[in-house]
């Protein structure tokens, strides 16, 4: 299991090192703050029904997850320490401590989004484990799917909005399920079985993006 | 293998099997074409004689659809063998898909609104298939801006590839799962089959086979050419950077 060690060493080098500065967190909190105080402006005194407050919710995640999760590799070119990783662990060592960070990292976000969009836009909450599940599953197919994508992106030579750009095709499918959920959660009388087809999905493409991420890490991460 | 074979980029020439295949495409398509526009159909109210565009939005997208798969089975080789003749396959192959996507899809988009949508305003609605299309060409472009990226061309190769194989894998939700959970007025979706026996009249389904085939053939004739354009003028250039 000397692959889980050096996974574990990686997200604890992470996580240190954010603490340290708390740059990405910060910044994230006050993205989302920023952003759904806008949409509370853009919106008004409009109502907003459970299908409108779902989207807005998971629009504002979205955003916020392609600014904020970009960062996990280019940091290391940045610092110059790509060589040294690479000398040190394993590639699946590095990705495996990558992603779990960056589950890490999203999951903050979703709370502290749906939070404060429950503060600000206030829609009700009929069911807060329904609402819980889709967060937590949702961060981990927002983080399978991105962290393999920030790996290319620290390789080009101006990543600007270029996650945006590779990630936003690919989250499609998440995005389409996670926003049926949140609206179902958002609905009174949702139900485990009503959810059950979307929660599969959001389980299936987490599950896909990790694997198919896991083999080609392999390919990014060596020249 | 050395370094100097992965990176050579001279294709065989053509044999004779070629050029009969060219003419082939060329007589085939033609007399599609013309069946397609001149033959007889079933004169369906609403549809009407719209119905002939079966024989040319369909087969558009069975090409998109084969495209990319060429391009993901070039990226998949790519990475194992590291030969460059399968970066230049890849980024062909996606860029005719690409243009048979856009053609398919504007097909689709002026034929849904004069038939299902007549009478209104709506130029853009939810269908999944017009969804599914839309993500597939967003994925394409995509591929093509991290293309021009990256600077060094053995990185471009390998990260395009890493790219189009990791879009890949989504494409079962965007084909299977997403059109099943939405509501659609197109043949074939949440389930029911898409060409049954009551859904195409009998003396159009020939026709329709004949057209799919010619245009899977015509996307051949054009990938081929463009593969041999490009790793040509690749040489080329390369010739010109030696002192």
């Amino acid at each position: 299991m000397a692959w889980l060690h050096g996974a574990i060493a990686v997200f604890q080098k992470d996580a240190r090192l954010e603490l340290r500065t708390r740059f990405a967190l910060n910044a994230l909190a006050l993205f989302v703050a920023a952003a759904v105080l806008l949409v509370r402006f853009a919106v008004g005194n409009a109502a907003v029904t459970p299908p409108m407050a779902a989207a807005l919710l998971w629009i504002v995640i979205l955003f916020a997850a392609v600014v904020g999760l970009g960062r996990a590799f280019i940091v290391e070119e940045e610092r110059g320490t790509v060589l040294l990783l690479q000398l040190a662990l394993p590639a699946t060592s590095i990705y495996v401590g990558k992603l779990a960070f960056n589950i890490a990292i999203t999951l903050a976000l979703n709370v502290a989004a749906a939070s404060i969009f429950w503060l600000l836009v206030g829609p009700e909450v009929h069911a807060l484990g329904l609402l819980t599940t889709t967060l937590v599953l949702g961060a981990v197919g927002l983080a399978g799917a991105t962290t393999l994508l920030s790996a290319i992106i620290a390789r080009t030579v101006s990543s600007g909005p270029l996650l945006a750009v590779l990630s936003f095709p690919v989250l499609i499918p998440l995005l389409f399920s996670v926003v049926r959920l949140t609206q179902l959660a958002f609905e009174p009388g949702a139900t485990w079985s009503a959810a059950a087809t979307d929660l599969t999905a959001l389980v299936g493409y987490g599950g896909l993006m990790i694997t198919a991420s896991v083999m080609l890490f392999e390919y990014v991460w060596r020249d | 293998m050395t370094s100097t074979d992965r990176d050579n980029l001279m294709l065989p020439a053509r044999g004779i099997g070629y050029r009969v295949f060219t003419v082939l495409v060329a007589v085939w398509m033609t007399v599609v074409v013309c069946v397609g526009i001149l033959g007889h159909i079933s004169n369906l109210p609403i549809l009407e004689h719209t119905a002939r565009n079966l024989y040319f939005h369909v087969p558009m997208w069975f090409t998109l659809m084969l495209g990319w798969f060429v391009t993901a089975y070039h990226s998949l080789r790519l990475l194992v063998t590291r030969r460059r003749i399968h970066d230049v396959r890849a980024e062909q192959a996606a860029l005719v898909a690409t243009v048979f996507g856009v053609l398919g899809l504007t097909t689709g988009i002026v034929w849904a609104r004069f038939t299902w949508y007549m009478g209104t305003n709506i130029w853009w609605n939810g269908d999944p298939r017009q969804v599914m299309v839309t993500v597939q060409l967003l994925i394409c472009g995509a591929y093509f801006v991290l293309r021009g990226a990256l600077d060094d061309e053995r990185q471009r190769a390998r990260l395009a590839a890493v790219y189009a194989l990791f879009a890949t894998v989504t494409m079962p939700f965007l084909m299977y799962v997403l059109p099943r959970r939405m509501e659609s007025l197109h043949p074939g979706a949440e389930g029911n089959p898409a060409f049954s026996q009551m859904d195409i009249a009998p003396e159009m389904r020939w026709v329709f086979y004949a057209a799919a085939v010619g245009f899977l053939m015509l996307f051949w004739w054009i990938y081929t050419l463009r593969v041999r354009v490009r790793a040509a003028e690749i040489r080329v250039s390369e010739l010109a950077d030696w002192p």
